[in-house]
């Protein structure tokens, strides 16, 4: 490590790393430099001016080298004849630096009197206020006097959408950059910029379709003004009438922590509302950021279709009824079809719930299955993150392979976070049939046709390790590229090795095959059981992995499980809406949702279920992390948590299971599953100092995010980390085969789930039943941009716009999941122009 | 369709040429009065094209033309006539110079002609205090100084640009 600096801040000696500039090195000694510009995620540039300090520097004879020393032996100091700015003054030894004298504050007073010149007096209608930096500083600092002519006050444009989600208040605005940086240093997504100078000076889009980013929310929160704000929250609430709940997001495998403000409000008839949606500060998963769908897509948790009471069908007419009736008769049933009871749940149940539900099925000899796309949570079990691991260690001499997926659109912080350990100097290889957008930061970007990823992967432990895969045909084309040999080169001198594995291009048994072979890779250059090493399965839903870890498998066929079963109990999960050909009628179908689904329209009995932000549980991210969430508002009367619904079947049946909290249950995991067996409610309530420190009293620094005081949560070990023998063995490899057409399925951000088109401030940005092609592949398939193309996979089909992509490989089209089109897997499709405009 | 590349492919690639392939944004400037010299004025559709040229949003084309005054984001006349006002250049007139000037052409400074051939503006420092009243003129083929100007001298220049065809 580095030779710590000293230097004094207010007569108290710190010791900081060289580089720190003199604003943290303050902070870091628990003094506040104020700041407007400063954000310390991103580089000092000086423009606002407000951390003005007195710097000192000791004399050195320029002769002898030596330090000048006074009388007294002290050691002489020379003060700048002028102010200087504390963050973009690196730390030197031996500073003197003064916060608090008269000339400091002078120096202040007057900055904050040049910012107020046109800064509109609307504190009282802004949202900003109560939680604004500009409005706290010029209380502790400002004049309240300005000698600025009134009538001189610039007027500009108060309301202007930067794109839908985002608008200026021109006003507002302090031209401190943290947005227009933001989006560009941060994010690498330019969209925002300066336009003119001085006091014209003013923020702009000229993109189409204007502020549209993915991270844009972001910008509201380290706004130091009123100037930036949410389509969502303004004008809904002042921040002082807020409760905050801890929470963790749910729409991806992340598991960014969040901050959830309530207020109980008229215009919800007096019940508790959320307002919004902010990130809390977890340096080891999402540091300060969420992304928009994050943000803004919470809207299902509120809306007014949630079902509040259960539902027998009576007559051919779903009935509301008792909850009494309906666990009898739910459990009457469920116990006549014994082995005949098929159990249906999804990654977006809590471990509690999953835990609960798997119990219950299993007491009754139920078969259980999880509603997937995607295999592996096992193999994940075995050599995923290991304890310790933060994606923010990763750097210079380390390397990260993504491989079929886009991460981009499937959990934007993790993005971000592999294009920042590029920034840092780790090397990126990614693998995927067609560009992404990470491909920028990629040293080795490398393709593939859909279905040989397994072979991909193969082929690069069969040149690192010659004694497996000998032989295999199926690989010999892929390592004899040399892009291929040289990232076998990068990963054989890898320091730290994290490989990120979707199903873009697989489906479960093909992507079980993939984790398997990533797992190999990851044994054969020795990096399994290590921290900052290991496996990351990229999950289509946020609690997938906790589901495998709770036992739960995809069956190797759906629609025949389904078919062989008397009785379904369809949890978290809308099967005939994905696809409305299964055949969805047992003799008794049971389903315990939020809302009326196309499958819940289908039932005999329905469950009202409660949402996350209604009740407790924890959830397990993709890197493996456990993390609790907490009630934000009180539970929707007549709906209960999916734990607890499972608990009263299964008292019913007269099978005792936990149901008085969610922290229970986890007891009751902990007993049982020895990956669980360290975690408990308390544990992952643990909290630790965090870098930068934000969310206290000087928002100015860090912005409006909330500090971090309900738990970090826990990560898991893996089983090679714990000493199990590594259990993974070669798998067979088959050549790419077949012909035709080939649709392949792709997660996007912002699709047609349940639980995003509530939101009707995204509506927009969602994307449509369309297929994405090349024009070649067009050409040849005789269909043009716009045309509306049947797709037939099999027996099922669907109607889609056909869209010019380049990207899209030849012979391939892509279609989105989530958005109505029935094709989970890749497969053979013809297509039949239906309408030409 | 980039019609800026597809009418000047070869003075692209030269300007191109002059740098990095992997910094190629640094072509922005020389891209900018590309454009300005075939539209009279940097046109968001420019702005487009020039970021599609060089891989950046339009948005950080547009913060280079709003930071630059050489750069004009609105259309204006074929002639653009920039007075320097400033105080040197007021003690020696240029303030009853450009009223003069406008009065001559029917115009307010900031205005162009009926006819789209001039636009007057007031600008401040021209580097030429000793030298005034002094105008530059923005024209189809670049930036020319004119010093130690009369209202006459002005409309002369003015009358041979009117009849040129």
């Amino acid at each position: 490590m580095a030779k710590l600096v000293t230097l004094t801040i207010d007569g108290i000696t710190v010791q900081v790393p060289p580089g720190t500039n003199v604003v943290d090195a303050a902070k870091k000694a628990g003094i506040d430099i104020p700041v407007f510009c400063y954000h310390p995620k991103m580089e000092p540039v000086g423009m606002c001016r407000m951390c003005l300090v007195e710097i000192g520097r000791p004399v050195v004879d320029r002769a002898t080298g030596e330090l000048v020393r006074a009388d007294d032996g002290s050691v002489k100091i020379q003060f700048s004849p002028k102010l200087e700015t504390a963050c973009t003054t690196p730390v030197s030894e031996g500073m003197v630096v003064i916060n608090t004298s008269q000339k400091v504050k002078d120096g202040r007073e007057d900055i904050l009197e040049f910012l107020l010149t046109s800064h509109p007096l609307d504190c009282p209608v802004c949202d900003k206020g109560g939680e604004c930096p500009l409005q706290n500083l010029t209380m502790e600092f400002g004049s309240g006097q300005s000698r600025y002519i009134y009538d001189e006050k610039m007027h500009s444009a108060k309301h202007v959408p930067l794109g839908d989600l985002i608008y200026l208040d021109r006003e507002r605005c302090i031209q401190c950059a943290r947005c227009v940086r933001f989006q560009d240093q941060i994010v690498d997504d330019p969209v925002i910029g300066f336009y003119n100078r001085g006091r014209a000076l003013e923020i702009v889009t000229y993109s189409e379709p204007g502020f549209d980013s993915i991270f844009s929310g972001n910008t509201t929160d380290i706004c130091p003004v009123g100037a930036l704000t949410t389509a969502d929250f303004r004008f809904g609430a002042r921040p002082w009438e807020l409760n905050a709940a801890a929470s963790i997001c749910t729409q991806c495998p992340v598991g960014c922590n969040l901050t959830i403000n309530v207020r109980r409000e008229a215009i919800s008839q007096g019940r508790m509302a959320i307002k919004r949606i902010m990130p809390r500060q977890n340096e080891w998963v999402n540091e300060i950021w969420i992304c928009d769908k994050g943000r803004f897509g919470y809207h299902y948790v509120e809306s007014e279709e949630r079902l509040d009471q259960p539902l027998v069908r009576k007559d051919g007419k779903l009935t509301p009824v008792s909850w009494d009736e309906a666990i009898n008769l739910v459990s009457m049933r469920f116990k006549q079809a014994g082995s005949n009871l098929l159990t249906l749940v999804s990654g977006r149940l809590s471990n509690e719930d999953l835990y609960n539900i798997r119990k219950l099925t299993d007491s009754l000899n139920g078969k259980s299955a999880l509603y997937t796309q995607m295999g592996g949570g096992d193999v994940v079990a075995q050599v995923g993150m290991s304890t310790g691991s933060n994606l923010a260690n990763l750097g210079k001499g380390d390397v990260i392979l993504v491989i079929a997926t886009d991460l981009h659109q499937e959990a934007p912080i993790w993005w971000l976070r592999v294009k920042q350990a590029t920034e840092r100097g780790a090397q990126l290889i990614v693998a995927n049939a067609r560009s992404t957008r990470l491909d920028r930061y990629a040293k080795y970007p490398i393709r593939y046709a859909y279905g040989e990823q397994n072979n991909l992967i193969a082929a690069l432990v069969q040149l690192i390790d010659p004694q497996k895969f000998v032989d295999a045909k199926a690989i010999k084309h892929l390592s004899e590229q040399s892009i291929i040999k040289d990232t076998a080169e990068a990963l054989k001198a890898a320091q730290n090795l994290v490989i990120f594995f979707g199903n873009e291009g697989s489906g479960v048994a093909d992507s079980q095959v993939l984790a398997q072979t990533c797992a190999i890779l990851l044994a054969t250059t020795n990096h399994a059981g290590k921290p900052n090493n290991g496996l990351i399965p990229v999950w289509q839903r946020a609690n997938d992995q906790g589901a495998w870890d709770m036992g739960w498998r995809p069956p190797t066929d759906l629609s025949t499980s389904i078919k062989e079963a008397n009785a379904l109990y369809i949890v978290a999960c809308d099967p005939a809406g994905d696809d409305p050909r299964l055949s969805l009628t047992p003799d008794f179908l049971v389903v315990q949702d939020l809302y009326l689904t196309p499958t819940a329209k289908l039932a005999d009995v329905v469950l009202p279920a409660l949402p996350f932000t209604e009740r407790e549980g924890s959830l397990t991210s993709g890197e493996r992390r456990v993390q609790r969430y907490y009630p934000a508002i009180p539970g929707r009367t007549g709906a209960l948590a999916d734990f607890a619904i499972a608990a009263q079947i299964a008292k019913a049946c007269g099978i005792t299971l936990e149901e008085r909290s969610a922290a229970k249950v986890m007891d009751a995991i902990a007993r049982e599953n020895a990956d669980y067996a360290a975690i408990s409610y308390t544990e992952l309530a643990n909290v630790e100092e965090q870098w930068p420190i934000i969310g206290r009293a000087d928002l100015y620094y860090g912005g409006t995010s909330y500090e971090n005081k309900q738990g970090l949560g826990m990560q898991l070990q893996n089983a090679v980390q714990k000493g199990e023998p590594f259990q993974i063995s070669l798998p067979e490899l088959v050549e790419q085969s077949g012909e035709g057409l080939l649709a392949v399925p792709i997660t996007r951000l912002y699709d047609r789930g349940n639980t995003l088109i509530p939101s009707q401030l995204l509506r927009t940005h969602l994307v449509s039943t369309v297929m994405w092609i090349n024009a070649k592949e067009a050409k040849q398939q005789g269909v043009e941009e716009h045309d509306v193309v049947q797709i037939e996979c099999g027996e099922t089909s669907a109607l889609v716009t056909v869209e010019l992509e380049d990207a899209v490989p030849d012979g391939v089209v892509l279609v989105p999941r989530s958005v109505g089109i029935p094709i989970s897997e890749p497969c053979r499709v013809r297509l039949h122009i239906t309408e030409r405009v | 369709m980039n019609t800026l590349l597809e009418k000047y492919t070869d003075e692209v690639q030269t300007i191109l040429a002059k740098y990095p392939p992997d910094q190629k944004r640094s072509a922005l400037m020389p891209l900018l009065y590309l454009a300005q010299r075939e539209y009279g004025y940097i046109s968001k559709q420019a702005m487009n094209e020039i970021g599609e040229i060089l891989d950046i949003t339009a948005t950080e084309v547009a913060s280079v033309v709003g930071f630059y005054t050489l750069y004009h984001d609105q259309p204006a006349g074929k002639y653009r006539i920039q007075v320097c006002t400033d105080l040197p250049c007021a003690l020696r007139g240029s303030e009853e110079f450009l009223k003069q000037l406008c009065e001559n052409l029917g115009i307010q400074p900031g205005e162009t002609t009926a006819d789209g051939l001039v636009t007057v503006e007031e600008v401040t420092c021209l580097a030429a205090c000793d030298r005034s009243p002094v105008f530059q003129v923005q024209t189809p083929d670049g930036l020319v100084y004119h010093e130690n100007q009369s209202v006459e001298n002005a409309m002369k220049l003015i009358r041979t640009w009117q009849s040129k065809p």
